[in-house]
């Protein structure tokens, strides 16, 4: 009576290379290292100063505070990696040097370190007393272990569903259809207007990105979406085969597989013979198409690319939507996505926006490029064996949401979307979390 | 969690680890939990539609089925379920957690 879960049976499991031996092992994970440590990755191995100042800039370590949290106790377990194959004083006398060779079981034990105690949000390198990018030194320990087959499970169920299905959700194009076509309906009721949600419409000005979420179980943002294009008389479609703003090869280390994703993006992208690429509210997407892919291709895009926000704050500012921010009464604060705003640069512009569609917006504090992590970066809301830490690391947000007194958190990601509800219901907070064009949305005045 | 003189496990995201052992009571104390005192006869239209898709595909139906073939609106099935379609209104159908950005 019990099914397996979804794509269990040609699910990878840990280790899809059970079959490669230590030395073949090892060799992979030398390859990965070398790549990842070229030119200035060499200085972030090797310079840490050990002063701990880290500890409290991250969430994880702040929820749990031992010393296997320290982001730069995490990073050395990387780091050792490079003394030993990357220094002589590591090769000649590796236990002097805290130098470890990449071993099979060492690689095995590195897997909960990198993974699952670290959302790599990047706020410890913002701080670290010399400069490092820890963050990426995790990284480089991902893309080691994605060498070596050693990715969890879940999280590459998510990569090769991107791969195989075009989605992170093995979403059908039919079921693609059937829902923007009942989302479609929903709207004309709600604007009282014939709006049409176009799928693989060629030559208009915007192909847009959706989370695979907002079709399979929060439509809302998608409809919202759609609204506020058709108020701003937007020429946009989604594509049917391509539409998915997220590319989980960002959080399993797996750059072949991230390259891959973001090509099959970027060739509909030119098929449609779309002006430029919009990408929908996730934090990460924005981050692996809009910085990290043209770095994965070794090539710039045809296409331009900029996030929705960019293009919300330019109706507003062009007065092509007109908006009552006395519509959205209630008090709201942001969270800002870490992959969006630290790694991203887009700050101001979500900023900008609320500021005009709702009535009280309350900042959080500390925010902008120096905000806490919720907990669910990194690829952790996919890796169920981490859930327990997940939700314990979203403590400081929590403890800065009701600082705010806010019951609506606007958040430009639907990663952080699902975290901060789980945090929601977890500490019985009653929050509501919106993207921000659903509060677009809302205040939108129609003539 | 004790259901009657059952312990039912669920795995560090809060899914039953054990999908067969669900039942109506099972699905109650999990709606409790997600601050459901009393299922509605909607709360259970959609739970029962939801497991049976399962049961029927393997997978988590997409919300505009539940909504469908239920008969409630978008907006009301988030009202119902405030963790939404997937952590709250398929763990309560005693699903495993669907995979991807949920």
């Amino acid at each position: 009576m019990s099914k397996p879960r979804e794509g269990n049976e040609a699910r990878p499991q840990r280790g899809v290379d059970e079959a490669m031996g230590a030395e073949q092992m090892e060799r992979a994970a030398v390859s990965a290292l070398n790549e990842a440590v070229r030119g200035l990755g060499a200085y972030h191995m090797n310079a840490c100063v050990k002063c701990g100042l880290c500890g409290e800039t991250c969430h994880i370590y702040r929820a749990d505070p031992t010393p296997e949290n320290l982001p730069a106790v995490k990073a050395d377990k990387v780091m050792s990696f490079y003394r030993r194959y990357h220094t002589l004083s590591g090769r000649i006398a590796p236990f002097l040097f805290g130098a470890r060779s990449m071993t099979p079981e060492v690689l095995e034990d590195l897997v909960d370190d990198v993974y699952g105690r670290c959302t790599c949000c990047g706020r410890c390198g913002l701080h670290c007393s010399v400069g490092l990018d820890i963050a990426s030194t995790i990284v480089t320990g991902r893309r080691i272990l994605a060498a070596t087959g050693k990715v969890p499970a879940d999280l590459q169920a998510v990569v090769k569903n991107q791969l195989e299905t075009g989605n992170q959700m093995a979403i059908t194009q039919d079921e693609l259809k059937s829902t923007t076509e009942w989302i479609a309906e929903d709207l004309k009721l709600e604007m009282d207007a014939d709006v049409q949600i176009p799928v693989d419409a060629v030559g208009k000005r915007i192909l847009y990105l959706i989370n695979p979420r907002e079709v399979k179980f929060f439509p809302l943002s998608l409809l919202a979406a759609a609204g506020v294009f058709h108020a701003a008389g937007e020429e946009w479609t989604l594509s049917s085969r391509f539409y998915d703003v997220t590319n989980y090869g960002l959080f399993s280390g797996d750059q072949q597989a991230a390259a891959a994703i973001t090509r099959q993006v970027m060739e509909e992208a030119e098929a449609l013979g779309v002006e430029e690429v919009i990408l929908s509210e996730c934090g990460h997407g924005f981050r692996a198409f809009r910085w990290e892919g043209p770095n994965w291709l070794g090539e710039s895009y045809e296409v331009p690319m900029r996030s929705v926000l960019d293009l919300l704050l330019e109706y507003l500012d062009a007065g092509r939507i007109q908006v009552d921010p006395a519509r959205n009464e209630a008090r709201v604060t942001l969270h800002d996505p870490c992959n969006l705003v630290r790694w991203g640069g887009v700050s101001e512009q979500q900023r900008e926006i609320l500021q005009r569609v709702v009535s009280d917006f309350q900042e959080m504090v500390p925010n902008r490029e120096n905000n806490f992590c919720c907990g669910g970066g990194g690829g952790a809301l996919s890796m169920s064996e981490y859930g327990e830490i997940r939700v314990g690391s979203g403590q400081t947000k929590v403890d800065q949401i009701k600082k705010t007194g806010a019951k609506i958190v606007a958040t430009p990601c639907h990663n952080c979307a699902d975290q901060l509800l789980d945090l929601s219901k977890q500490h019985k907070l009653g929050l509501d979390i919106q993207s921000v064009v659903e509060l677009v949305f809302n205040a939108l005045v129609l003539d | 969690m004790q259901v009657d003189d059952r312990n039912i496990e669920f795995d560090s995201d809060g899914f039953m680890i054990e999908p067969a052992l669900w039942d109506d009571a099972v699905a109650s104390a999990i709606a409790s939990e997600e601050g459901i005192d009393e299922m509605s006869e909607e709360h259970w239209r959609i739970v029962k539609f939801i497991r049976e898709y399962w049961l029927e595909n393997g997978l988590a139906p997409p919300v505009r089925m539940m909504c469908q073939e239920v008969g409630v609106g978008l907006r009301q099935i988030y009202k119902l379920f405030t963790a939404g379609p997937a952590r709250g209104a398929c763990r309560v159908a005693g699903l495993p957690k669907p995979d991807g950005c949920v």
